[in-house]
């Protein structure tokens, strides 16, 4: 029963896992009739020598921590919201998970436009009576502007995730904390934030392995300026793959994110499977 | 409930059925197809709707009549078009016929991927080779024909002739050094009251691919080049390229600067919102399809155009231009002999001429200049009279990674990251690294 | 405390509930109105406007995005390829996610967590490993069993699909669902001397409705999204998915802001209609895949 499932994802993720850790190894140019030349692990080695995969590696770390925090507190809040039912509560769920089901580069276009010079944000400051501000241009913002998308963008997935996790927590636990005398903030505290750590727990892994690949909303909006502020790893991957033909070295900058991306995940999907034992 | 279940259910089910059977038909069909002797596939870069509508509707059906053959045209959009050729090539999908900038083809041909079509070219009559004279030198590699342009391409200081009859300068003789034109831009920048700038006396390109160009034409205004091609080192780290470098950064930077949206890219947006159109600038540097476009779409701009400029400690005017993109051969092509046909039928004076007034271009062919689309053109004869000027970026393997290497290192320059000296050695050490390694 | 203040208060909360809702749901939708404005303003005027509501609204928008384009063809290339994984990965993601709940055999831990684990693979990994192995798929575009000689399954529908078929998340989403569920059903239906495919079958799918629609919706718009494969794998238009055909608009130099937010429009909706059409059974999916076990 299991055997379909666990063929398709040995062939389909786990050969090119190999295949591609094999081609890290190698220089290997795409354009290049000869056969990949064999390098160990020089790839690698450039990698801390280059200044730019650091620095991404930075951008990318800090663009995680600026989206995720938001995100799941904007989100948990959202679906306490949205928890219990009401008149038309179906269409309030359903407008508030829109961000996620249309196409990121088409939102980033949205997004690209409300940031531009005569923008509706600008607009909205003018009428603040605040100066107009150029966040995607400016080093010290860019990156906080496409976080902002990408907070409202995420927002929908997360809520419904954690709505499903409010909505397993048994009825029963918040009328037994009622009639031990605990107030609304206590019952939050003692029953809800409980009951709501398994899911908590998944929704940051997944929001970790989404974020950490950040590519099309960079792509869109800033291309990786101003002064690579917003160069984030797999930007810088693709770039190097595309622009520059190298196949090797932008293979072995993927396995180093993957390594990122697992170490921090692990943890939390760990957290999931090591409760129900 | 249970009833509407049950039938969604089996609606969904049904959906299902049927689409798996149409997929294992699109699916079966689906494979590879083989060229044969007549069938042509060509992927064109861009996607302006106008020029794509001609290619597809009028100029390949023609060939099609001519030839028998049977094209398939794509138009990949530049972003993509990297991505897509490099897969392709992987794959040996690649089209037969492709174009791309001039800056892409040493790394095609060092890569063995491309026909020399020296062969072809020797063959064309003397009257066409005198005629493609200008352009067929920028599809060369080592003297060899590899590329075949299918516009030139210039920059050129567009500027607003009423913003300069207001500020008391001649719009009918404008300036003719670098030098002259920074002090007419400080007559015309205009700040508000807290001393910000509010409109740009001249505004040179600072976004990504405009920081290249911005700098290319700097440096060949002051007599310097970037890439020595003889022993493909950098050769921009001289007193040529310092005082291009220091003109370039002190336009944004300073108490006196004349120019600010610094990363911004104003040459690519359309019309409506150039800075000349929304008097936020008074000069600025644009292409000569911009330009065209600027002149068809806005007709209340009063617009003027310069010829190419000097440092005064330079002898010759010079701008970057050149051969534009043009069409190249797959080596791996089963019918070379057809798309070199192809070719020939895109740059044949009056097929060319249909192609390029299609997005304002200028035509590959120098005899255009006394057609009427040139001639009736408020833009084009400028650009034809400055053309001799028009100095070329190096057609050297590595050059798209050693133009990105430059682009950071002049962000950080104008970002005032590192002092102008600093910057032009870092560069050049880099962009050395970037040329060796692609050796 | 009185009952009546009680009362006020409970009312106070649900109006500042109600209205904390609105304004979220105002914030959210927000540039979803730009984008519908954008689609319904004439190109002229389109970039910087800031009117919400265009002067002339118009819907050439839409018509150049149905015409300019092939985003019919698209849009039924995305239709075939998403409903095919929706397909599989309903078949085969539940089933494997059963047998890992209820059906204990050496190993199982092991291989599950492995394909947990597999969720955190980067496509930057995967991407050019796929596309060699795509390109060498034996006996396909003229492949020989060896995998050389053609191009493989490149540039063809199959090949946008099949990456996509099973979801390792899925699995996981269902072993958790299935898990949750209990094994009183299964022993009852092993004393009536039913086999283990019967009991997958008969009893336990049928009960399995929301994970079914979590399963569904996240491969529907898993597939519908995808740009980066497609768009290396593919060259010809005729194969070219939504997500594609829609980039066109987007230009360098030459973006066309209004047919391409009106073609973002055409190409959200069939996504919107799966969601909502199993919004309820979806969150109680969730609510039992997700967090029990």
């Amino acid at each position: 029963m299991v055997a379909p499932a666990t063929a398709f994802i040995l062939v389909f993720s786990l050969v090119p896992v190999v295949y591609g850790l094999g081609i890290s190894f190698t220089e290997y140019n795409p354009l290049h009739r000869g056969l990949p030349e064999w390098v160990g692990l020089r790839n690698y080695a450039d990698l801390f020598t280059q200044p730019q995969f650091g620095k991404a590696l930075g951008v990318t770390g800090l663009f995680v921590l600026m989206v995720l925090p938001a995100t799941v507190v904007l989100a948990t809040a959202l679906a306490l919201l949205v928890d219990r039912p009401f008149r038309g509560v179906g269409a309030v769920r359903a407008a508030l998970y829109i961000p996620n089901i249309v196409s990121l580069t088409a939102v980033s276009m949205v997004w690209l436009w409300i940031y531009s010079q005569h923008g509706l944000l600008n607009e909205l400051l003018g009428l603040a009576g605040l100066p107009a501000q150029d966040l995607l241009h400016d080093e010290s913002t860019a990156l906080a502007a496409a976080a902002a998308m990408r907070v409202w963008k995420a927002l929908g997935s997360n809520m419904v995730l954690i709505l499903a996790g409010l909505q397993s927590i048994p009825r029963e636990l918040y009328e037994a904390a009622r009639v031990d005398g605990a107030g609304p903030w206590q019952r939050f505290r003692y029953v809800t934030v409980p009951g709501l750590r398994p899911i908590l727990v998944f929704v940051v892994a997944m929001d970790i392995i989404y974020l950490a690949q950040s590519f099309a909303e960079i792509y869109v909006l800033t291309q990786g300026g101003p002064l690579g502020s917003t160069t984030t790893v797999n930007y810088l991957i693709y770039t190097s793959a595309f622009q520059y033909n190298q196949f090797g070295s932008s293979s072995a900058m993927a396995f180093v994110l993957f390594a990122f991306i697992a170490g921090f995940s692990l943890v939390s999907v760990r957290g999931i499977l090591g409760r129900q034992r | 409930m249970a009833v509407s279940h049950h039938r969604r259910i089996a609606v969904g089910t049904a959906a299902i059925a049927l689409t798996a059977a149409l997929a294992a038909c699109g699916m079966g069909g689906g494979t590879a197809e083989q060229t044969g002797s007549n069938q042509l596939t060509v992927w064109f870069p861009g996607t302006d709707p106008a020029e794509s509508a001609l290619v597809e509707d009028t100029l390949v059906p023609a060939f099609e009549e001519q030839t028998g053959a049977e094209v398939e045209v794509t138009y990949v959009d530049y972003a993509d078009l990297s991505n897509k050729l490099t897969a392709a090539f992987a794959a040996g999908t690649a089209p037969d016929v492709f174009g791309h900038g001039p800056a892409a083809v040493a790394d095609f041909v060092a890569n063995d991927r491309l026909e020399p079509l020296q062969d072809y070219v020797d063959g064309l009559d003397q009257a066409d080779l005198d005629d493609l004279a200008t352009a067929l030198p920028g599809g060369q590699v080592d003297g060899e024909q590899y590329l075949v342009p299918l516009q030139m391409q210039g920059w050129a200081l567009a500027y607003d002739r009423s913003d300069f009859a207001a500020a008391g300068l001649d719009p009918d003789s404008p300036p003719t050094t670098w030098e002259a034109v920074r002090d007419a831009a400080a007559q015309l920048t205009v700040r508000d009251g807290d001393g910000a700038i509010t409109r740009s006396g001249l505004l040179l390109a600072t976004d990504p691919i405009g920081r290249q160009q911005s700098f290319a034409t700097l440096i060949a205004g002051a007599g310097g080049e970037l890439v020595d091609t003889a022993d493909l080192t950098a050769a921009f780290d001289t007193p040529e390229g310092r005082e291009a470098l220091d003109y370039y950064v002190d336009l944004f930077n300073g108490d006196d600067a004349v120019a600010t949206g610094l990363g911004v890219t104003y040459s690519a947006n359309p019309t409506a919102q150039q800075p000349l159109v929304t008097d936020t600038a008074s000069i600025t540097l644009l292409s000569a399809n911009a330009i065209s476009k600027l002149a068809a779409e806005a007709p209340d701009l009063d617009l003027g155009i310069m010829q190419p400029l000097r440092f005064e400690d330079s002898d010759t005017p010079a701008a970057f231009g050149g051969a534009g993109p043009g069409l190249m051969i797959n080596a791996d092509s089963h019918v070379k002999d057809l798309a070199w046909q192809f070719i020939e039928y895109m740059t044949g004076a009056d097929v060319n001429q249909e192609y390029v007034a299609s997005f304002g271009g200028i035509p590959v062919r120098a005899s255009a200049a006394d057609s009427g689309y040139v001639a009736e053109s408020p833009v084009l004869p400028a650009f034809l009279d400055a053309a001799p000027y028009f100095v070329p970026n190096p057609n050297v393997p590595g050059w798209v990674q050693a133009r990105d290497t430059m682009d950071a290192h002049l962000e950080e320059a104008l970002n005032q990251k590192a002092p102008t000296d600093e910057v032009l050695a870092d560069m050049a050490a880099a962009v050395d690294d970037v040329l060796e390694s692609s050796r | 405390m009185t009952a009546r203040t009680i009362d006020g208060g409970r009312r106070m909360a649900a109006a500042t509930r109600i209205a904390l809702i609105a304004v979220a749901a105002i914030l959210v939708l927000v540039p979803f109105a730009w984008m519908a404005s954008i689609a319904f303003t004439p190109a002229e005027q389109a970039f910087g406007s800031i009117s919400l509501i265009p002067d002339n609204p118009t819907t050439a928008n839409f018509e150049a995005a149905l015409t300019q384009i092939d985003l019919l063809r698209a849009l039924g290339n995305s239709l075939v390829v998403a409903l095919v994984c929706v397909a599989a990965n309903c078949l085969v993601a539940p089933l494997a996610g059963y047998a890992f709940a209820r059906l204990k055999f050496p190993g199982s831990g092991v291989v599950l967590l492995v394909i947990v684990a597999t969720t955190a693979i980067p496509v930057s990994v995967t991407l050019i490993p796929l596309f060699l192995m795509a390109k060498t798929f034996p006996l396909a575009g003229g492949n020989d069993l060896f995998g050389s000689g053609g191009t493989g399954l490149l540039d063809t529908l199959a090949v946008v699909t099949i990456p996509h078929l099973v979801g390792a998340m899925n699995v996981f989403l269902s072993r958790q669902y299935f898990a949750g569920m209990g094994s009183e059903l299964a022993e009852a239906a092993r004393l009536d001397g039913a086999g283990e495919w019967r009991i997958y079958w008969r009893v336990y799918l049928p009960l399995a409705r929301p994970l079914i629609a979590v399963v569904a919706i996240f491969s529907f718009t898993g597939t519908w999204d995808d740009f980066l494969w497609p768009l290396v794998t593919t060259t010809s238009q005729e194969h070219y998915t939504v997500q594609l055909a829609l980039v066109q608009f987007n230009a360098t130099g030459n973006v066309q802001y209004g047919p391409l937010m009106a073609g973002a429009i055409l190409i959200t909706l069939p996504v919107l209609a799966v969601f909502l059409l199993n919004q309820r059974s979806f969150i109680s999916g969730l609510a039992e895949g997700g967090t029990k076990g």
